[in-house]
């Protein structure tokens, strides 16, 4: 666990561009996993369990997906690119 | 619960083993509630992240990396130094256990010093919205949409990892000291546990959240 | 405490026989620390009872200002008065109706458990509710929030005057006790079921609650961290929802639908359910397709949840977006239609008896089927770029939230109050109630259907004259509506004295609840029940029924 997290903050200054974040949040995604299955003792009955450790992230999934359908496709988001900059102070 | 005698079910059970479970699955079913807490606002770094990304880099630079990678490190250590608890539960140690209890605790305020260290500086690096806050060259405006973020976030978290040392304490000067914690039923420490874990996992995604952005 | 003041159950005298839940123990402290389900319930019952009637209260200025067109209150307490309506009657009423009270008192009941999985979580939930409330009486006393109950961004975080801090506080605790109390419901519902009550044996009501429950764990905490976000915005003066920094105001909107959609079936789910035991009960014919009841209660829980962005066709989204989410919204008709399919065709041919909870229950029904109706127009994107924002949508979430959902709860209360006080009501006052009820909903709702097709715009506190007759009728109906919804106070609280004594099954229904006493003892089931069949094991033919625990009765 702790070498991934080393590899996580390596990632942060290697020049990776877009792949650093899909990186980092994989390995975050992954020490989650293991946190859940090895030190939460997800594993082994009853598997009730694992439905409901799943659905939270699954629901997040209803949440994330279908609000990126409007700001996929919204023509004056974001609102900052469109206006020129208009900063209050 | 009344101490003294020898741990009865709760009159809705047919067994401590059916209790202790059932004390799990909540504690489970709990944590879908906490999942969507805190995805519901990661979804909003994410949003403004993907909208902004120059200005989150830049922004996201005066986060204080050593301190939340040490966080990183003494949380994960504590979830197992937790993990060993109750493994010396299970087991029946009970001196073991109040041992590894009480490193769990330790490793828990030696986060929150750390965090208000880390609060400390960066108050004092003007990064605080509303209060104190300086726009830095590169990231008006949405950099301090970031700074909300952080705030609000590693404030819950903080508030969390708090309620957790409350149940640890609760645990070690109540449940233990009383013993109603036996190798037959630990499911209590169990329930703590997965909540002190849960509470490292928010932490696990906070931190590339925060801490890792626009570092190269 | 305000709420101490309706202690329920107090008044059963003392010649009841043995000891039941109502008279173990009847100190105050026994109630007010009681981890009793039943007892819990009926606290919940008093304290929503008074929300009820403090958002009644604003409904009655609301009425009473639009009988003219001149109105009576100033513009600012308008504002206030339909904010805190909206508040109170949703977060204080309307979602802990049924499942925080028939459902606290009945789901261990039915599924044939001594208590619920976690009894202190349970009392711990009342007391959190009871807290939101509080704070949001002292909003309301200190002059109440203007945002309209949808805090909508950048109005409550800039730009109104009123507690709007409080009252999204207010909101925001209330969720706790949601969360508690849905927790507990799918915790137990899971585990603690009696020896034989597989899943497809659960009484509808049981499912309705559990698919409530998943809704309210699931969405309460998203609309807990848009609050929460507002709040740091008002309070400090940054924040997420602020456009000058580059954040989005509608991202506020997206959040609190995707709660609050979804919330509109947390009101409804548990009113299906209750309809679902009475009509096969008072038709004394099982339920037509159980099966596909249960499926179009758990596909409503889900679907709920991808049609939340319906609500903000005009307020800027994206058109692609909108399109998505108008087709997901028509999907979510289909397991509706289903099931007034079903409560329909479960009447075919059966011995209907017109007591007061199926003519509740019929009600439900047919304001449901009004109220979905017009849903369906609503989610048309055309239609909607029309009516939106107009007195046509206030009609249409009236016809299913106060409609639908306060005929489903008055009428569990009716086919549940013998168990729950061993006595019965009188039946005639509570059918003329009943139908009064209708009527008067009726005349109340229906004129703003016309209204808001002609145009009226909602949240405003006045009119041009020539829409007066409308509104009118609509306050008359008001009137007639709020004497129907006193008149079960004053006959149910009646018949606690001086009501006949109920058997353990004065309906003749078949589910575990009616196998044992009424008022039930504290502990439920002396012996843990043995499930041997599904419910609604009516058989009009033999004249019989069979209960849930497998004993065969003569009508």
């Amino acid at each position: 666990m702790l070498l991934m997290a080393g590899m996580s903050l390596l990632t942060a200054f290697l020049r990776m561009g877009v792949w650093a974040p899909v990186l980092e949040f994989t390995i975050a995604a992954l020490q989650v996993a293991i946190l859940f299955i090895l030190f939460m003792r997800l594993k082994g009955p009853p598997s009730l369990r694992w439905v409901f450790a799943a659905s939270g992230f699954f629901w997040l999934l209803f949440l994330y997906g279908l609000s990126m359908t409007d700001y996929a496709t919204r023509h004056s988001w974001p609102t900052q690119r469109v206006e020129i900059e208009n900063p209050r102070d | 619960m009344p101490s003294s005698r020898t741990i009865a079910p709760e009159i809705q059970y047919a067994s401590l083993a059916q209790q202790g479970e059932t004390a799990q699955i909540g504690m489970w079913v709990f944590l879908v509630n906490e999942t969507l807490f805190f995805g519901a606002l990661i979804f909003t770094y994410f949003l403004y992240r993907l909208s902004y990304p120059s200005e989150f880099a830049v922004a996201a630079k005066d986060a204080v990396l050593w301190c939340g990678s040490t966080n990183l490190v003494l949380l994960l250590t504590s979830s197992l130094t937790m993990v060993l608890a109750i493994n010396a539960a299970a087991q029946g140690r009970r001196s073991e256990m109040v041992a590894w209890l009480i490193a769990t605790l330790a490793l828990g305020f030696l986060f929150l010093g750390f965090k208000g260290y880390e609060y400390f500086e960066d108050v004092r690096d003007k990064v605080v919205p509303g209060l104190n806050f300086e726009m830095k060259p590169g990231e008006a405006p949405a950099g301090e949409l970031f700074w909300v973020f952080y705030w609000v976030a590693t404030g819950l978290h903080a508030v969390h990892l708090s309620i957790g040392i409350g149940l640890i304490l609760y645990m070690l000067l109540w449940r233990i000291r009383r013993g109603e914690i036996t190798p037959t039923y630990y499911a209590p420490l169990e329930v703590v546990a997965i909540y002190w874990s849960f509470v490292d996992a928010v932490w696990l995604f906070l931190y590339p959240c925060i801490y890792l952005v626009g570092r190269s | 405490m305000s709420i101490a003041a309706f202690e329920p159950g107090a008044e059963p005298a003392a010649d009841v026989e043995s000891s039941n839940y109502l008279t173990a123990r009847n100190t105050i402290a026994s109630w007010l620390l009681t981890r009793d389900h039943k007892r819990i319930a009926l606290l919940f019952m008093a304290s929503i009872t008074f929300f009820f009637f403090v958002g009644g209260f604003a409904a009655t200025l609301m009425r009473m200002n639009l009988a003219t067109p001149g109105g009576l209150l100033q513009p600012s307490v308008y504002n206030r008065m339909f904010t805190m309506h909206g508040i109170i009657m949703v977060w204080f009423f309307l979602i802990p109706s049924i499942p925080a009270t028939l459902g606290n008192f009945f789901i261990p009941l039915m599924i044939g458990a001594r208590d619920l999985a976690f009894p202190r979580v349970n009392l711990a939930s009342w007391y959190v509710f009871n807290l939101s409330g509080l704070v949001v009486l002292f909003a309301l006393v200190m002059g109440g929030a203007d945002t309209g109950w949808t805090f909508y961004t950048p109005l409550s975080t800039e730009y109104a005057n009123g507690y709007v801090f409080a009252a999204a506080m207010a909101v925001f605790i209330n969720g706790f006790s949601s969360i508690m109390t849905a927790l507990n419901f799918i915790v137990t519902i899971h585990r603690l079921r009696a020896p034989g009550m597989t899943w497809m044996r659960l009484p509808l009501f049981v499912w309705g609650v559990y698919a409530v429950s998943v809704v309210m764990l699931t969405a309460t905490p998203v609309l807990a961290m848009d609050t929460f976000l507002l709040a740091v915005e008002r309070f400090l003066g940054v924040g997420l929802f602020d456009p000058s920094r580059g954040g989005d105001p509608l991202l506020w909107q997206h959040m609190f639908w995707f709660y609050s959609h979804p919330a509109v079936y947390i009101m409804i789910l548990p009113g299906m359910g209750v309809v679902s035991e009475i009509i096969p009960c008072f038709a004394r014919r099982p339920v037509f397709g159980y099966a596909g009841m249960v499926v179009a209660l758990m596909a409503i829980a889900v679907l709920s949840f991808f049609v939340w962005a319906h609500h903000m066709f005009v307020a800027g989204i994206s058109i692609y977006a909108g399109v998505v989410f108008s087709l997901m919204t028509f999907f979510v008709a289909v397991p509706s239609a289903i099931k007034v399919f079903n409560w329909t065709v479960s009447l075919h041919k059966g011995a209907i008896l017109f007591d007061a909870p199926m003519l509740y229950a019929l009600g439900f029904v047919l304001l449901f089927t009004l109220g979905g109706i017009t849903g369906l127009m609503l989610a048309t994107l055309a239609v909607d770029v029309h009516v939106h924002g107009t007195y046509f949508v206030v009609a249409h979430f009236h016809y299913i939230m106060v409609g639908a959902t306060v005929s489903a709860f008055f009428g569990g209360l009716h086919y549940w109050w013998p168990k729950i006080t061993g006595r019965l009501y009188p039946e005639i006052w509570a059918r003329f109630a009943a139908i009064l009820m209708y009527f008067g909903f009726n005349l109340t709702f229906f004129p703003q259907f016309v209204l808001g097709y002609l145009g009226m715009p909602r949240r405003s506190y006045t009119y041009p004259p020539e829409w007066q007759s409308w509104n009118l009728l609509s306050s008359a109906g008001a009137s007639i509506l709020a004497v129907a919804y006193l008149m079960p106070l004053l006959y149910l609280g009646w018949s606690l004295i001086w009501g006949r004594r109920a058997g353990p099954n004065p309906w003749r229904a078949t589910g575990l609840e009616w196998t044992i006493p009424s008022p039930p003892p504290s502990g439920n089931f002396e012996h843990t029940p043995h499930v041997a069949l599904g419910p609604y094991s009516y058989d009009p033919e033999r004249g019989r029924y069979i209960s849930q625990d497998g004993t065969s009765h003569a009508v």
